[in-house]
């Protein structure tokens, strides 16, 4: 059996493998276990060293000098080298298959211990989606090496962590032997795990953020983590997101925090993001900063179409049709034909909200008309807009009508978006989505 | 576009103005935490303190306010740096262990608070002539679905709001003209051997409604909900200073009145008609209504925010989902606690013949007997660079809080000594 002489249990937890004493050959103690050092950059990392202390110092010693490992002793060769640094110098491998924590940590020089990274601390379960505490790690024995499969967390591991396990199982065995409790042991797989750096692990480990899995969460789901984390992870998470995701998420996100992000980035980021945004929600959060920074924000906007949208809707209060609208809505002239329009929808489809309706100008912006997107296509002809729009009894809301009134109204009339008119010029639309937010809230 | 330049601008104010804005968005986690101190537990023991030993322990408010203060800066100072809650630093740093054993034992702490504070609700009704037997079921249930329907900032700040008719024990006692000499001398000149053995109680308390455990995790969770920023250090001192010499203003204010009224008259206090006559020179007949009123408000909206908070670091410390917005499902320990929290609390106040009065006391005195071993953790937390990096305590700063701390175990010992041990000698 090697190195798990006495050893037979397959899976390891971390916990019960803490403060079992280490010595060396000759029978000398040389410590307590207290944390493993492991490959991150594998899928499963492999345990490549173990850390532990003695009169409250710590030391290393790499799995290759372990001759015996098992709950109650381990045994080193007397001719092995400690190490005397709290993090373990990196191995600089190419590693083909990454995992997520090994994407985070590829810009590490040194790798932090794997309890202070993960035990105890709140991690996001990429899979589940959510913000957990971890209470242990789960260690399978892989031929002579030991890898990190799980992250557990739950009641069971809580209890085997206080030293009510052995306790509990069995009196739960007596009496519902079948329980969840026993059966289902509550597991993230180490491929889930996203550390959230510390900033004590910051302090001599660089971490690197770049993260395809945090990116792929859907913006409302990382919203939801980010509220649940502390505002040091937090804001490295969100800091770690390139300006069309921060957008995105920050649409999502809580009215407190949305400033709170903001106010931590430069304004010429916020700029980028606040570019990135529908003009209505960057107008809110532009709304709930100090005046000093919202137009320094302001000012650093390059697209300058996109600005004076901006200044526009922040005149208006933000429970107003004025605040809730955006600007971003599809314009088309009354002499277009179908095929022209159909031709230009690819070309405009980024920068509009919603294309339900088209809204016929003239010149001077004043709406003539409406056409749902539906009839024009649904036209065989390559008919002229002109002919087919709706010009009487146009649904519309004035900038200053409060958001209830708009929602009433747009019930009533069962309309997906209004325009926004004032002396007939369409100043933008307010979308269903605008004001059910605002629904929402009132209710909780 | 020059109107529309004009019209964004037209919040801009000057820049003096704009100081006193940011000081005061800082203001808030300090003088709410400590008006908190102020709950009924808090008025129960400055009334009975006042009333059996007079001006004598006045002196020791002096001491208790620098720990107070000294202990709520080390906890905002621990929030702003870190970001986290108390509950939070204590789990990532001490364990699972110690965290579940130290918040097994803060939870029973905390529901004597909550029992004191429904004890406070009943004392009240009872001024009315309401039973407890309606009032208590009633304010429980109310407190429960103000728990999970109501807004809690609107909770805290009609908290506030009702707090302020401890302003009146201000008034009443300037209307009292005490020997102002006398006050001042006892409370800026100790008198150490003026302390005989049945104080101890009452100074135990005193630290113990002054400095409770759970007010700890909660200013470290308000000052980090409200984001306060590391360079924002110095306004959110000011605003803990500010906080706590307000509450030692009222804490000293109620001690007087009641050592004019009660102690010179040589009254005893068994029940809180008792504890109001002390604003008699302020509200004449009405004073009964005025401390009825002010001991209502205090401890339904404590009521509130107490079993709410402790659901909140137990989960946080605890890894367990919280927030009022989940449902029962996805935050069942979450709802569990406050729950369990605020029926256990409210029953035991309705067992027949239990003193309302000793309940208030000895709630705090378990506070007492507590806080001592949370300040460790505090004071261990704020030296750790890992977690505070430059913002660690200095060595005189740590040279103060372990004398605080070894101070307050000195007369808890003296408690048990006096209370426990001495009575079987």
């Amino acid at each position: 059996m090697g190195i798990f002489k006495n050893f037979n249990e397959i899976s390891v937890h971390f916990s019960s493998c803490i403060n079992t004493k280490v010595t060396n050959e000759s029978g000398k103690v040389v410590g307590k276990l207290c944390d493993f050092f492991v490959d991150y950059e594998e899928i499963y990392p492999i345990v490549i060293a173990i850390q532990y202390k003695r009169n409250g110092r710590f030391f290393y010693i790499n799995w290759t000098d372990i001759v015996l490992f098992n709950y109650k002793n381990i045994v080193i060769k007397d001719s092995a080298e400690e190490g005397h640094s709290r993090t373990y110098p990196k191995i600089s491998e190419k590693k083909v298959i990454t995992s997520i924590l090994a994407n985070q940590f590829t810009e590490a020089i040194e790798y932090p211990p794997l309890g202070k990274v993960i035990l105890d601390k709140q991690i996001v379960d990429t899979s589940g989606k959510k913000v957990v505490r971890v209470n242990d790690i789960q260690i399978i024995k892989v031929g002579q090496f030991l890898r990190v499969t799980h992250a557990e967390i739950g009641i069971r591991s809580m209890l085997r962590r206080l030293g009510y396990e052995k306790i509990t199982d069995g009196i739960v065995k007596l009496i519902r032997p079948k329980s969840n409790y026993l059966t289902k042991t509550q597991l993230i797989n180490w491929k889930y795990v996203h550390a959230i750096p510390n900033r004590n692990i910051h302090s001599n480990v660089k971490l690197n953020l770049t993260n395809d899995d945090i990116k792929n969460i859907h913006p409302a789901d990382l919203a939801d983590i980010l509220e649940d984390l502390d505002s040091y992870g937090r804001g490295v998470i969100f800091s770690g997101l390139d300006a069309r995701a921060k957008a995105e998420t920050l649409s999502e996100v809580d009215e407190d925090l949305q400033s709170s992000f903001i106010k931590n980035e430069s304004p010429e980021e916020a700029a980028k993001i606040i570019e990135e945004m529908d003009t209505d929600d960057a107008a809110d959060i532009l709304h709930d900063l100090d005046d000093d920074r919202a137009e320094k924000i302001i000012s650093n906007i390059q697209d300058d179409e996109h600005k004076e949208e901006l200044q526009e809707l922040m005149v208006y209060k933000d429970d107003t049709a004025g605040g809730l609208m955006s600007s971003e809505f599809f314009e088309v002239r009354s002499e277009e034909t179908k095929e022209e329009i159909l031709e230009r929808i690819p070309q405009i489809f980024d920068d509009v909200e919603t294309i339900y309706d088209l809204y016929i100008i003239d010149t001077n912006e004043k709406l003539l008309g409406t056409l749902p997107l539906s009839e024009l296509l649904s036209s065989k002809e390559n008919i002229i807009v002109k002919d087919i729009m709706n010009t009487s009894d146009i649904k519309s809301v004035e900038p200053d009508d409060p958001w209830k009134e708009v929602a009433t109204y747009m019930s009533k009339y069962s309309l997906l978006t209004v325009p926004v008119l004032k002396d007939n010029e369409i100043l933008g639309i307010v979308s269903v989505d605008d004001v059910l937010h605002w629904l929402l809230n009132e209710r909780s | 576009m020059p109107e529309l330049k004009d019209k964004i601008k037209r919040y801009n104010v000057p820049p003096f103005l704009k100081k006193i804005i940011i000081l005061l968005s800082v203001v808030g986690p300090g003088l709410i935490t400590a008006n908190i101190d102020n709950d009924a537990g808090g008025i129960a023991t400055y009334s009975l303190a006042g009333a059996q030993t007079g001006y004598r322990l006045l002196w020791t408010l002096i001491p208790i306010t620098i720990a107070l203060i000294m202990v709520q800066e080390m906890s905002a100072r621990m929030g702003i740096v870190s970001g986290k809650g108390l509950a939070d630093l204590i789990r990532e740093k001490f364990g699972l262990k110690i965290t579940f054993y130290t918040l097994f034992f803060l939870i029973f702490a905390d529901l004597g608070n909550t029992m004191a504070e429904f004890a406070g609700i009943a004392a009240a009704g009872e001024i009315f002539g309401i039973s407890k037997y309606l009032s208590v079921p009633i304010s429980s249930l109310f407190v429960w679905l103000l728990i999970l329907k109501g807004d809690y900032k609107i909770v805290e700040r009609v908290f506030l709001l009702g707090c302020t008719v401890y302003l009146s024990y201000i008034i009443s006692g300037v209307m009292m003209k005490p020997d102002w000499l006398e006050v001042l001398n006892a409370t800026f000149v100790p008198t150490a051997q003026s302390i005989n053995a049945k104080d101890m109680p009452i100074i135990v308390g005193l630290i113990g409604t002054s400095i409770t455990p759970w007010m700890q995790f909660y200013i470290q969770s308000a000052v980090v909900e409200k984001g306060i920023s590391i360079k924002h250090l110095w306004e959110s001192k000011i605003d803990i200073i500010v906080g706590c010499t307000f509450m030692v203003t009222v804490t000293m204010f109620i001690i007087i009145c009641c050592a004019v009224t009660l102690h010179e008259a040589g009254i005893q206090i068994t029940g809180a008609k008792d504890a109001a006559l002390a604003l008699r020179p302020l509200a004449g007949d009405y004073s009964t209504v005025l401390f009825g009123v002010g001991l209502f408000n205090a401890s339904i909206f404590a009521a509130a925010l107490l079993p709410l908070a402790t659901s909140y670091y137990v989960c946080e410390g605890m890894g367990w989902e919280s927030g009022v917005d989940k449902n029962f499902e996805e935050a069942p320990h979450f709802f569990s606690i406050f729950t369990a929290l605020i029926l256990i609390g409210a029953a035991m106040v309705l067992i027949p013949g239990i003193n309302l009065f000793s309940i208030l006391i000895w709630s705090q005195v378990a506070n007492g007997i507590l806080i001592p071993i949370i300040l460790l953790y505090i004071i261990n937390l704020c030296n750790d660079p890992e977690i505070m990096g430059e913002y660690t305590n200095t060595v005189m700063y740590n040279f103060i809080s372990y004398s605080i701390v070894a101070l307050m175990v000195l007369v808890n010992g003296a408690l048990i000594y006096f209370e426990g041990i001495k009575p079987l000698l």
